[in-house]
């Protein structure tokens, strides 16, 4: 019944494509970057509490002034890619998670852990960043999401509202 | 196949389509377990779970059919249990700072789900003060709720998971890991799931973040007793994710994969030990 430890998990769930379908059905988003100046990275960092810098390339605007951004937040055990819409008001519409990585380097670390790899070929069933569906298993916290659309918001109030 | 994941019930739910089905019926799953959030979190002072703990000892209130159904089911488990399940033990979470803190404690002798009397099916009341918290029972309520949902709109397959409270339905079989748990980074495939329900309880997260179990004893004699400490991971196989996901926590306590209660329920333990 025991089979060889797969390795969790990287999973994609949504392009970016889908992904503004999903928050924007039958609406034209255009491309709209944005030049993150020092001072609104560290008014975003203050709001949040994230310290990973945000990148100002993966932004759309549509024709009635409501946005969607691309952002990841990047924790001690995870990175996840998510999606946020933004109403012309600074209301969220929704959030949509793109992808979910979760680490292993905590574990990699542990020598112990390490050396089942001892020995191993590419062609042994240990895979890293493989897709893997129905992980049971304790909750996982989300705290750092919501840091994420914290500091999406504060790009709005201070950097997109005008625009 | 389709898979969407969205962050509600303080963790990550995912949702899978097998078929190329309309797409927006997930929006529709989404909102349903939105809704059971909004209801039943203990997060939110303006849940009804919050309304219930802020006053049912002092008036009768009208609950949602849906909070009904989740009091109902966890009163059937409390006693087929034993009373080792017992969603009354909110205040021992928000003593251990695991849950916020909306009232003062040191003020009550607070009850059990055992307390609740129905007046009508909707309509309850209770003569002590209670301190509920769902989190033991809510996700794979919720879970459940999306697939009906799903089903509804005429879904044929497919599975939802609430951070590893999980159902899948329809006439796929899919395979199912479990964390190791002394590594949880590595997964353990203990077999295929097909119509049916799984979920885990474990303490390899809370462990690592150095915060108290949040799996309590509602039967604690002593303040040692009060949160349970293992390193094992239980899982529990069930028809319904609510039965999965309420009956871990009378695993992780009883550490008995024959507790009667599991046959009751139809449900089947599993445990991996570290």
């Amino acid at each position: 019944m025991m089979s060889i430890p797969i390795i969790a998990q990287a999973k994609i769930y949504t392009s970016i494509e889908q992904a503004q379908k999903i928050l924007f059905p039958n609406k034209q988003l255009s491309k709209t970057p944005i030049i993150i100046t020092d001072d609104l990275q560290e008014t975003m960092r203050r709001a949040s509490s994230i310290r990973h810098p945000f990148q100002g390339d993966r932004i759309w605007k549509t024709a009635d002034g409501s946005w969607l951004i691309v952002d990841e937040v990047v924790g001690k055990h995870e990175m996840i890619t998510y999606a946020v819409g933004i109403s012309p008001n600074g209301s969220v519409l929704g959030v949509e998670i793109l992808e979910y990585v979760e680490s292993y380097g905590y574990e990699v670390a542990e020598a112990q852990w390490r050396k089942q790899f001892i020995g191993k070929s590419a062609t042994d069933p240990i895979k890293l960043n493989q897709d893997i569906q129905n992980i049971g298993g304790a909750t996982l916290s989300c705290k750092h999401l919501s840091d994420g659309v914290k500091r999406v918001t504060v790009l709005f109030e201070a950097a997109l509202k005008a625009k | 196949m389709t898979t969407r994941c969205q962050a509600l019930l303080g963790t990550f739910v995912e949702i899978s389509l097998d078929q190329d089905d309309d797409i927006s019926v997930i929006d529709d799953a989404f909102d349903t377990i939105k809704q059971v959030q909004d209801l039943m979190s203990f997060h939110n002072p303006l849940s009804e779970l919050s309304a219930i703990n802020q006053q049912l000892h002092l008036t009768p209130i009208t609950i949602h059919p849906w909070t009904s159904q989740i009091l109902k089911i966890a009163q059937k488990i409390h006693k087929q249990s034993n009373g080792l399940f017992n969603c009354g033990i909110g205040h021992r979470l928000v003593a251990a700072g695991l849950l916020p803190k909306h009232l003062d404690l040191s003020q009550y002798q607070f009850g059990g789900i055992e307390d609740i009397a129905f007046i009508t099916p909707e309509l309850i009341s209770s003569s002590k003060p209670l301190c509920l918290d769902l989190g033991g029972i809510a996700k794979g309520f919720a879970v459940d709720r999306a697939v009906e949902v799903l089903l509804l709109n005429g879904v044929k397959s497919g599975c939802v998971n609430a951070g590893g409270d999980l159902r899948a339905f329809g006439s796929s079989s899919r395979p199912v890991h479990i964390r190791n748990p002394t590594s949880p980074s590595e997964l353990i495939e203990i077999g295929n799931i097909q119509n049916g329900a799984i979920a885990t309880s474990s303490l390899y997260f809370s462990k690592r973040a150095h915060k108290h179990s949040h799996i309590i004893n509602p039967l604690a004699k002593s303040e040692s007793d009060i949160h349970a400490d293992f390193v094992e991971s239980f899982t529990i196989v069930a028809d319904q994710c609510v039965y999965a996901d309420a009956l871990t926590k009378v695993f992780a306590l009883a550490k008995n994969h024959d507790h009667p209660c599991f046959k009751h329920f139809s449900a089947q333990a599993i445990r991996i030990d570290a």
